[in-house]
């Protein structure tokens, strides 16, 4: 939608004050930022996917005219640099627990930002070279002499899990670092042995990786006089990596200063700190000068955090009316060469029902390491995988058992009368008005009008497919953020929050907010973050927290503010504290007449000397909270595609999506999170994929020209609506929108798909759904009709 | 990149003198050389950019032919009226070389001396049967193209104009790889004076021609000419984009689509 | 080394170079001027277009030396006076950016699409001309809204 608002309060569309910079090209990225006298880092790698270092011999490279410094894990261990904090789980409430099953504590192994003993992953650095300029620290790197004994490896997600696998880490047993399982066994069990139906389900969602479009980089520096580390890269939060950086480095939190400015792009790639982010730190110490490392695109794509790589077996029962009665089954999820993250395993495991009844269910939920890029979460962590699943599986059942797809999604999407619903894994889902947003879905789509459309289709040679595809998000992560308000005399107010924007807006939707609380001009509204040296507190920006949270605790500052104000305005219109009104940022005492403005008071509040002690000083508050609940935002996507059977090519011809949002503060960001999230979706339905070879571990896909990102040629305009049913457990009713438009977006696309070829008999097809793999699908399903296989 | 020596010569006998120098290259457009260097991939000590000579840059018809200067963009190939009269095809396959930008920049004689198995140019060069004049000679197209990013170039032998005879009917159809955006599979079909020609990117090590569809289509210039003739896989590249199968198939249905284009256009007086 | 001079944003620059030195570089590095970015090394993502003598290129894939006398525009040269350019305001107006980090060599290229193909812009041209420009966030939806009514307001101005 064209950005014209009415005003700049919630709900209005309103431009976005970042813009200016970034459309004129005065943004500051990371690659932007450079201090006098900085030197350069360039990173040597592993060119093998397994193998132990023998020996790390320097002295070659250190000769190299322009090289500064060479140093290596040995140097790493031998100053007391400590392994990357990574968190197994982001700590959450309503999250289920994951252990394993026989008792014992899942195997984590520590990650160092440089290989000690051995290299687990092609691409995994083993020394960082620091020289003069970019070329002088390649040239350096290409004389590094590494010894290493080459290992076996393994790559493939299943062939990991294996007993005989190549072992990771010598001191674990296998390389399964967590066999858990969620649910009630027995209670499942005999839900399927009563079962009149039910349906298998085997599938391996592929890895993909987030794609930021603005590579990572990162500037350290180090101030021997004042023992103080300074970091400047993008990041998905400030604070949180200055903990992990003064942790890894060994120094106290007020040690470390990170400053990220403008990000390009997140998506959960971002998500965590990179060794880079300590080795340029811990280099510029070592040197003597500011390091700065820019990472190359082939770099990032051996090197980013990658997402998804989840292989999973399900069942769903139903009974003869086509109830589903219980779904069980076993997940297990590639967390790549380190132990680093498993949150998306535990996010998709514990919402495998997504917005069904599903009385009953059990999971096994295994986690295991293999020799590649380590992975975390990616947009909408964990759920548009088994969201996929779900749907699939719903699909399936249709088509086996004879039920109308729709009429078996309306039978068992639970409804507004059983919230708040409980599933079978322990999630409580507050509120939902799924039936209503699927119908409006369908309607967005054109359900009803398909036959015609695909019969029309037929005669042009072409198939015509339509899918339907709900979901339910849960929106956790770090649970506390905080927010310091200030209103200056000059009018201005400050904001300093602990999110990040990687370009969801935030300048422009928090500054939203304070001007409908406050009433202050939307250009007075500044909203500060990413730099330490005032963000005391931040949870960083993931997981639909950002507006989330910061609604919350803006909302609770200002409150502060406004009652605040209002005992100084009283002191200044000389009447009681409880005769004041506020009204458009401005106190009036009863019966009209003189008016003070928030800035007049802030003014009162430094100026005036017979004002009581709490109310002097800056007219500023603090909201500081810790939110338990989850959210759980919902909708439905409706996607036609049409798809020419001679090569398989595929086009869409129509996506329609319906996002339950809550309350929406600016719909036009609204609407460029679900276009941006449908495309991520998209993309790895048809195109993308981490490709990994299987007998090397060697990175098949590692850039643009192998790794197929979708362009503009790829998508036709979307179609999107939003509802705004206020969520009953926010404050403010609002729900995330982030990142609902890549969670149904693989279970649409392959029903869509499937739909298309069911007249050939086609009942699956696995992700990436490329040309081939369509042409494939038809030609096998046309030369075995008897037996048409799942996969 | 490693560093190199930069030499921009203002005449084609500069050009030539110091291009062979040892480890000279030279460059055209960079659309090809340049990626490549800066993933130090090669390495040289001279690159002699040829930017400067005008002469090679132009669109002229010679009598039957079109002619076209080493140097001239992609995009002005595109936009040329003069081969948008004579062979549209050609017009229409620099039209979708790469992207935009590239095509302001990219050049037909770095195009074919690099000789990308996946470039579409030397599908139009073989399929047009057309000559390569160089500084020293002039090379059929069927001679030119020798295997993986290998011609029959000399060293330090500088491509000055491609002389493209017109047909009676051509066009060119590719399935482009979805990450790269290269031919996974593209046919180039032209029907000329002299029997039909069907040359094949993407799908080879190099540009090659396919005699049985020519041989078929000499008959008759129709698409039906086509059917019954299988492609085999055998030869043909094989990669995580597709497999040898899939890009026969991919050669089978562009080759037929682009005879139904030439007949098309040739009926529609283009 | 060696020196090259030419016309950045309507002003006359030199730079010693070396040999392999790209455009890009001289931009961002000698001259200071951050706005093209660097997305890619496969002269894929557009991240890094300018205007090179009047037409769009990647000046990651162009060498420095080869841009002696020559004119370039990059996205900080685009505005005018002060006042936004037609295709910088269509792509706030629609929401055309999120991060931001493609949204410059997407506009230069866009600019540059409008002089080849005219100010009368369909979807289809639009999405086909953005071939050699990769966005991550926006989903292309706005951004292809955003040429369509720049290239329209390039026209009236």
């Amino acid at each position: 939608m064209a950005l014209t608002a009415k005003s700049a309060r919630i709900g209005e569309p309103v431009q976005r004050k970042e813009d200016l910079r970034l459309i004129t090209g005065a943004g500051c990225f990371s690659d932007d930022v450079n201090l006098p006298g900085q030197a350069y880092a360039v990173m040597v790698r592993s060119p093998h996917a397994h193998a132990r270092i023998r020996s790390i011999d320097v002295e070659k490279a250190l000769a190299v005219p322009g090289v500064i410094a060479v140093l290596t894990g040995r140097d790493l261990l031998a100053d007391g640099v400590k392994p990357i904090p990574h968190r197994p789980f982001s700590p959450h409430p309503a999250d289920v627990t994951l252990a394993n099953t026989d008792g014992t504590p899942m195997f984590t192994a520590p990650h160092y930002p440089l290989a000690i003993d051995k290299v687990r992953h092609v691409g995994e650095a083993l020394a960082m070279v620091i020289a003069e300029t970019v070329a002088a620290a390649k040239d350096g790197a290409e004389m590094v002499e590494v010894d290493c004994e080459l290992l076996p490896a393994v790559s493939n997600t299943a062939a990991a899990a294996r007993p005989d696998a190549p072992r990771l880490f010598d001191e674990a047993r296998s390389n399964v670092c967590l066999d858990a399982e969620v649910g009630d066994r027995d209670a499942t069990a005999a839900a399927f042995a009563r079962a009149a139906h039910s349906v298998r389900f085997d599938t391996w969602v592929p890895r993909v990786t987030g794609v930021p479009m603005e590579p990572r980089a990162a500037v350290g520096a180090y101030d021997a006089s004042t023992g103080r580390y300074t970091l400047h890269a993008g990041t998905s939060g400030a604070w949180r990596t200055k903990m992990d950086l003064a942790i890894m480095l060994g120094v106290a939190e007020d040690a470390v200063r990170v400053i990220t400015r403008d990000v390009g792009g997140h998506f959960g790639t971002r998500g965590m700190l990179y060794a880079e982010f300590a080795l340029v730190a811990w280099g510029a110490r070592r040197a003597g000068r500011p390091v700065k490392w820019t990472c190359e695109r082939h770099e990032a794509f051996t090197t980013d955090y990658q997402g998804r790589d989840l292989v999973v077996e399900a069942e769903l029962a139903l009974d003869a009316d086509g109830n589903f009665l219980a779904m069980r089954g076993s997940n297990l999820s590639n967390a790549g060469g380190h132990t680093t993250n498993f949150s998306p395993l535990r996010k998709g495991v514990e919402i495998m029902s997504s917005i069904y009844r599903v009385p009953a269910a059990h999971f096994r939920a295994r986690g295991v390491v293999s020799n590649t890029a380590p992975t975390r979460p990616y947009r909408s962590s964990g759920r548009p995988e088994v969201l996929y699943v779900m749907e699939r599986l719903i699909d399936l059942a249709a088509r086996q058992c004879g039920f109308d797809r729709v009429e078996l999604r309306r039978r068992n999407l639970v409804t507004e009368a059983e919230m708040p619903y409980t599933n079978p894994f322990g999630m409580i889902y507050s509120d939902g008005a799924y039936h209503r947003v699927m119908e409006k879905a369908l309607q967005l789509g054109d359900w009803a009008g398909f036959p015609a459309r695909r019969a029309e289709a037929r005669a042009r040679g072409k198939c015509r497919g339509l899918g339907v595809a709900n979901y339910v998000d849960t929106s956790s992560g770090v649970p506390r953020e905080r927010a310091e308000m200030t209103v200056h005399p000059d009018g201005m107010v400050d904001v300093i929050i602990g999110t990040v924007s990687t370009g969801q807006g935030h300048e422009t939707s928090f500054a939203q907010l304070v001007t409908e609380w406050l009433g202050v001009p939307f250009d007075n509204v500044r909203i500060l973050t990413g730099d330490t040296e005032f963000v005391k507190f931040g949870g960083g920006t993931h997981s639909g927290r950002g507006m989330r949270l910061a609604s919350i605790v803006i909302w609770g500052a200002s409150q502060r503010i406004i009652e605040k104000g209002r005992r100084i305005a009283a002191a200044l219109l000389e009447c009681e504290p409880g005769a004041v009104a506020f009204r458009d940022g401005a106190f009036a005492r009863p019966g009209g007449g003189r008016t003070v403005s928030l800035a007049d008071v802030a003014r009162g509040a430094r100026d005036l000397t017979d004002l009581p002690e709490d109310l002097r000083g800056p007219l500023a508050a603090i909201g500081d909270e810790t939110v338990s609940v989850a959210e759980f935002p919902y909708g439905c996507q409706v996607v036609e595609i049409e798809i020419d059977p001679e090569l398989g090519t595929l086009e869409i011809v129509r996506y329609s999506a319906v996002d339950d949002v809550g309350r929406a503060v600016n719909p036009g960001i609204i609407e460029g999170q679900v276009h941006g999230g449908i495309a991520q979706g998209v993309g790895q339905a048809l195109m993308e994929q981490c490709y990994y070879d299987p007998a090397t571990g060697q990175l098949l896909s590692g850039s643009f020209m192998d790794y197929a990102m979708p362009r503009a040629d790829n998508f036709p305009f979307f179609n999107t609506e939003y509802v705004e049913i206020p969520s009953t457990t926010h404050p403010l009713g609002m729900r995330p929108a982030g990142e609902g438009g890549t969670a149904p977006a693989l279970g649409v696309m392959i029903n869509a798909i499937v739909d298309a070829l069911a007249d050939y008999g086609v009942k699956h097809v696995e992700m990436p759904a490329t040309p081939e793999r369509i042409w494939r699908a038809i030609r096998e399903a046309r030369a075995a009709p008897a037996h048409g296989k799942v996969m | 990149m490693y560093d190199f020596s930069y030499h921009r010569p203002v005449s084609l006998a500069a050009a030539a003198a110091i291009a062979a120098r040892d480890g000279y290259k030279l460059l055209a457009g960079g659309m090809s050389l340049i990626p490549a260097l800066k993933l130090r991939l090669a390495r040289y000590s001279g690159l002699v950019d040829l930017g400067a000579l005008g002469g090679l840059r132009g669109i002229a018809r010679e009598g039957n032919a079109i002619v076209i200067g080493a140097l001239t963009l992609h995009a002005e190939v595109a936009a040329s009226p003069e081969v948008a009269r004579a062979i549209p095809a050609l017009a229409a396959l620099a039209g979708g070389i790469g992207d935009p930008l590239v095509r302001n920049r990219g050049t037909i004689g770095g195009s074919i001396a690099n000789a990308d198995p996946a470039a579409d140019y030397p599908a139009g060069v073989l399929g047009l049967g057309a000559t390569v004049r160089t500084n020293q000679r002039e090379i059929a197209a069927d001679d030119f193209f020798t295997g993986l990013f290998t011609t029959a170039l000399q060293p330090s032998e500088i491509i000055t104009a491609v002389r493209f005879p017109i047909p009676q009917a051509a066009a060119y159809c590719k399935h482009r790889q979805p990450a790269s955006r290269f031919a996974l599979a593209g046919v180039f079909v032209a029907q000329t004076a002299a029997g039909a020609r069907v040359a094949v990117t993407g799908a080879g090590p190099s540009a090659f021609r396919l005699a049985e569809a020519e041989a078929a289509l000499g008959k008759r210039f129709e698409a039906s000419a086509l059917d019954g003739i299988d492609i085999s896989p055998r030869g043909l590249n094989s990669d995580i984009h597709a497999s040898a199968e899939y890009r026969a198939r991919c050669v089978q249905v562009m080759a037929r689509r682009a005879v139904l284009k030439a007949c098309e256009d040739r009926a529609g007086g283009r | 080394m060696a020196t090259v001079s030419l016309t950045v944003n309507g002003q006359r620059v030199s730079a010693e170079v070396e040999g392999r030195t790209l455009l890009v570089q001289l931009l961002r590095e000698h001259l200071n001027l951050t706005g093209t970015h660097v997305g890619c090394d496969t002269s894929q993502c557009g991240c890094c277009t300018v205007h090179l003598d009047g037409k769009g290129v990647k000046s990651c894939t162009v060498l420095a030396l080869a841009c002696e006398g020559a004119t370039v525009t990059t996205i900080e040269g685009l505005a005018r006076g002060g006042e936004l350019h037609p295709m910088q305001a269509a792509f706030r107006e629609h929401h055309a950016l999120q991060c931001g980090f493609c949204t410059p060599g997407m506009i230069m290229s866009a600019v540059d699409m409008v002089s080849r193909k005219g100010h009368d812009l369909d979807e289809r041209t639009v999405r086909e001309q953005l071939e050699g420009n990769i966005c991550r966030c926006t989903g292309y939806h706005n951004i292809v809204k955003a040429i369509q009514a720049g290239a329209a307001a390039m026209k009236r101005s």
